[in-house]
């Protein structure tokens, strides 16, 4: 039986020095990423060898990645998911009541320049987004949890498979938030430039 | 100060030895070489004491050796007699193709067959702009060597932060012709942060304001301990100080009711515009005055002199437009950084064009806060571009910066229907490397051709052709079965490179490079034999010279390697055979013959992959574990 760890060496929490776990400690993060590139960096080795340039490159490369990664919730979660194997698609499911309620949020959104006080009105439209990111960001820090204390073994690979369910469906949900967190910031910005 | 001096991969044994690095300002206007003396950066100066070296290359005459030019300030003052051989504000030119040349352009550009380049028509031949671009090189590398007594082992040389792949590429083009080794591109904000940085050490959120002669960046920079990141970079490679004096020069033309300006007209009146913007930076009003030499000038009219006063506040209305302009990208750098303007600890100036009263004041209140230009803006890039030349070339210090810098462009392919597809999104930091995986479409197709653009567009023809890059030795297949993956990358100097591998055979293609504004490796090839005296026999010298430094880089990068890591990272069989190599290739280094090392160097790098491996993967466990132990600590 291995470890995550053991099954994937190079993969981006180790290579950062972090464990593999959805709740990490960002200021090690950052500066664990600082030290690795003041090391590593093609700055270092612009004096050098061709294979040691084109290395030094290669890896700068793959640190920078891993941290493009880790650094927020929903590329982390992503990454998480697919050391087991899962790969998102468009055109996996989400809950239909979810569906609804996006669609409300986005309607609310396109009506904000008819109210009266449209920057009041995507305010609040703002707040509620980032309050469902971030019960989301709390849904998944559980359900990883659970993912990852689990054992595996065959007794357990049904329950993994539920729980990983679970864990996909709410990064679609988060998927769909952050898009429409993304258009009210443009919103935001296109009101700035009207008044 | 350290008690032990630890040698590092590519420095030398004798870790005291200085070695001579320069950072190089190749600007629109002016360009500037700098260097470390006395551990204080500052820019060199001629046998007249002129630091700043004007970008005009006069061009006179052809010869077995190269071209004959004169550069700088004597060109500078030839131009109006002599406009359309004397070469200014080049850089607008870099890696742009014959319809980006803007209307007011007064040099003769003609399209060569088979060339994606432009040239310009002199009576020294036709030029492109990467050739005059190595004349400018080529005299400050001269400044250099004379100033600081010894040959130099590369330069860093600065780029707008806004130039894409082709502008960057021409810029190393041009130090390959010049025969000046890169040590790295920075971005000109990056470079100027970087003098200031150091000058003041205060963390936090800073903004450079570039406004040069012919490009606007705007960069957002996050200064940590020793580490200095850049968060978004924005701007606009095609306006700056130059587009100020058009400003000026299309008020004149109506005044004066002239209607097609000649060539040295336009230069003339192009010198006017430049010396009043600068003479209204102190005064309220400055009268322009234009004679024209009758012989010169074609429009013989009866008027050959006119007098205008331009009031200070005139001049702020014709360029107000286009300051406003500059917003814009400020806008989006805040907003792709996620951060307001109430987190920037301060805003730099850079760039003469910020000298400008109208510039200093809309820019101050945009950002909330009094600008700073205490560097001299002029000379704070070549300033930065020194220091980081210092740390670049080996000279390690207590004070270096690592520098993370990002991309400014979003990188595309070309997908069905005309669209782009982002592959690499604009800001992220580089180095970096995204893969995409292809498939062939017919049965036993072979080769497949992938255009790859920039910018931030849906379509295509909306965005910047960079190249096309054709896949061949894709193995014959049944159409669909091929699982192509193409590996994008782009490095530190923020050049793309593509390599691609069909995986399900683990058979590497081969690419050959097609740029859409770029010079291609045959036309260096020939620009560079043509410089030589006698051709086929000093470009043989130079190659061999090449491989032989190439050659001592390896072999001092791995005896510093086996003293550090040696013992605990091989195996005394291993040391053993490294060492062997290492001995065998400096005897071969020795003699003539340019292949026979090339391919020794090939072996010693097969030989050695695996400890260089080791010594990565060493290297960042060390950095992590140095992070534990302050953990410890805290």
């Amino acid at each position: 039986m291995h470890t995550l760890e053991q099954q994937y060496p190079e993969n981006y929490f180790s290579l950062l020095g972090l464990p593999i776990s959805f709740d990490i400690d960002k200021d090690l993060l950052i500066k664990n990423y600082h030290e690795i590139q003041k090391s590593i960096h093609p700055d270092n080795f612009a004096n050098a060898g061709d294979r040691e340039r084109r290395l030094s490159v290669q890896k700068a490369a793959q640190i920078n990645d891993a941290l493009n990664s880790l650094k927020n919730p929903l590329p982390r979660a992503i990454y998480l998911l697919s050391l087991f194997a899962i790969e998102l698609s468009e055109n996996k499911h989400v809950a239909p009541e979810f569906l609804m309620e996006q669609m409300e949020l986005r309607e609310a959104l396109s009506q904000v320049n008819d109210k009266a006080d449209p920057f009041a009105e995507l305010d609040v439209l703002i707040n509620d987004v980032n309050t469902r990111i971030k019960h989301s960001i709390s849904q998944l820090s559980r359900l990883f949890e659970c993912l990852l204390a689990t054992e595996t073994g065959s007794e357990q690979d049904n329950k993994q498979q539920e729980q990983l369910e679970l864990i996909t469906a709410e990064v679609l949900k988060m998927q769909y938030l952050n898009r429409l967190q993304e258009e009210c910031l443009n919103k935001e910005e296109d009101l700035a430039e009207q008044y | 100060m350290a008690l032990l001096q630890i040698s590092e991969p590519g420095q030398t044994t004798a870790p005291h030895q200085h070695k001579l690095a320069v950072g190089i300002d190749l600007g629109t206007t002016n360009s500037l070489v700098a260097s470390l003396k006395s551990g204080l950066a500052e820019t060199l100066a001629d046998t007249q004491g002129q630091h700043l070296l004007p970008s005009v290359v006069q061009f006179q005459a052809k010869d077995e050796i190269g071209y004959k030019t004169i550069v700088g300030q004597q060109a500078q003052d030839n131009a109006a007699n002599d406009p359309l051989n004397t070469i200014s504000s080049v850089k607008r030119y870099m890696g742009r193709g014959l319809e980006d040349i803007k209307k007011h352009s007064i040099y003769h550009f003609v399209s060569e067959e088979g060339s994606a380049v432009p040239r310009i028509r002199t009576v020294a031949g036709d030029v492109s702009a990467v050739e005059v671009s190595a004349e400018i090189l080529k005299t400050l590398k001269q400044r250099a060597i004379e100033s600081l007594g010894g040959e130099l082992i590369g330069a860093v040389i600065t780029v707008p932060a806004y130039f894409d792949d082709a502008q960057r590429q021409a810029t190393k083009d041009a130090a390959k012709l010049a025969g000046l080794p890169v040590l790295r591109l920075i971005n000109e904000p990056t470079a100027a942060a970087v003098a200031y940085g150091l000058d003041s050490g205060s963390e936090g959120i800073h903004v450079v304001y570039d406004l040069g002669g012919g490009t606007f960046d705007i960069s957002i920079l996050k200064l940590t301990k020793g580490v200095f990141e850049v968060l978004s970079t924005a701007g606009d490679s095609a306006l700056g100080g130059d587009d100020l004096d058009h400003t000026i020069v299309d008020w004149m033309l109506v005044k004066t009711g002239i209607v097609e300006p000649d060539a040295s007209l336009l230069r003339v009146l192009l010198d006017k515009a430049r010396a009043a913007k600068e003479a209204l930076t102190e005064q309220d009003t400055t009268l322009i005055q234009i004679h024209l030499d009758e012989k010169l000038h074609s429009q013989s009219d009866q008027q050959t002199s006119w007098q205008y006063e331009l009031s200070r506040e005139q001049f702020e209305q014709l360029i107000q437009p286009l300051i406003r302009k500059t917003l814009v990208p400020c806008r989006r750098a805040l907003r792709d950084a996620h951060i307001s303007v109430d987190e920037i600890q301060d805003v730099v100036l850079v760039g003469g064009s910020t000298r400008v009263p109208l510039v200093r004041q809309i820019v101050g209140d945009f950002f909330s806060t009094q600008p700073l230009a205490d560097i001299d803006p002029d000379k704070v890039v070549a300033i930065g571009a020194a220091r980081q030349a210092d740390v670049l070339a080996g000279n390690k210090s207590d004070e270096d910066m690592l520098l993370l810098d990002v991309t400014p462009l979003s990188l595309g392919l070309e997908t069905m229907g005309g669209l782009a597809e982002k592959v690499i999104h604009r800001n992220t930091t580089i180095p970096v490397a995204r893969a995409q995986d292809f498939t062939t479409f017919k049965d036993g197709q072979t080769a497949m051709a992938i255009h790859v653009v920039q910018g931030e567009r849906e379509l295509i023809s909306d965005c910047r052709s960079l190249a096309r890059f054709e896949l061949r030795g894709i193995p014959p297949m049944v159409a669909g079965a091929a699982r192509i993956r193409v590996t994008f990358q782009i490095d530190a100097d923020g050049l793309l490179s593509v390599s691609a591998k069909e995986e399900t055979s683990g058979v590497q293609s081969s690419i050959q490079v097609k740029p859409s504004y770029g010079l291609s490796d045959g036309e260096i090839e020939t620009m560079l034999k043509d410089s030589f005296s006698h051709a086929q026999d000093d470009l043989d010298a130079r190659k061999l010279r090449e491989e032989q430094v190439e050659a001592k880089r390896v072999v001092e990068a791995l005896l510093a390697a086996l003293e550090e890591d040696g013992e605990n990272l091989l195996s005394a069989q291993e040391q053993h055979t490294i060492q062997q190599a290492i001995d065998e290739l400096s005897e071969i280094a020795e003699g003539s013959k340019q292949r026979a090392i090339k391919l020794k160097i090939e072996e010693v790098d097969k030989i050695t992959a695996e400890f260089a491996q080791r010594r990565m993967d060493a290297s960042i466990n060390k950095a992590l574990a140095g992070q534990r132990v302050n953990d410890l600590h805290t």
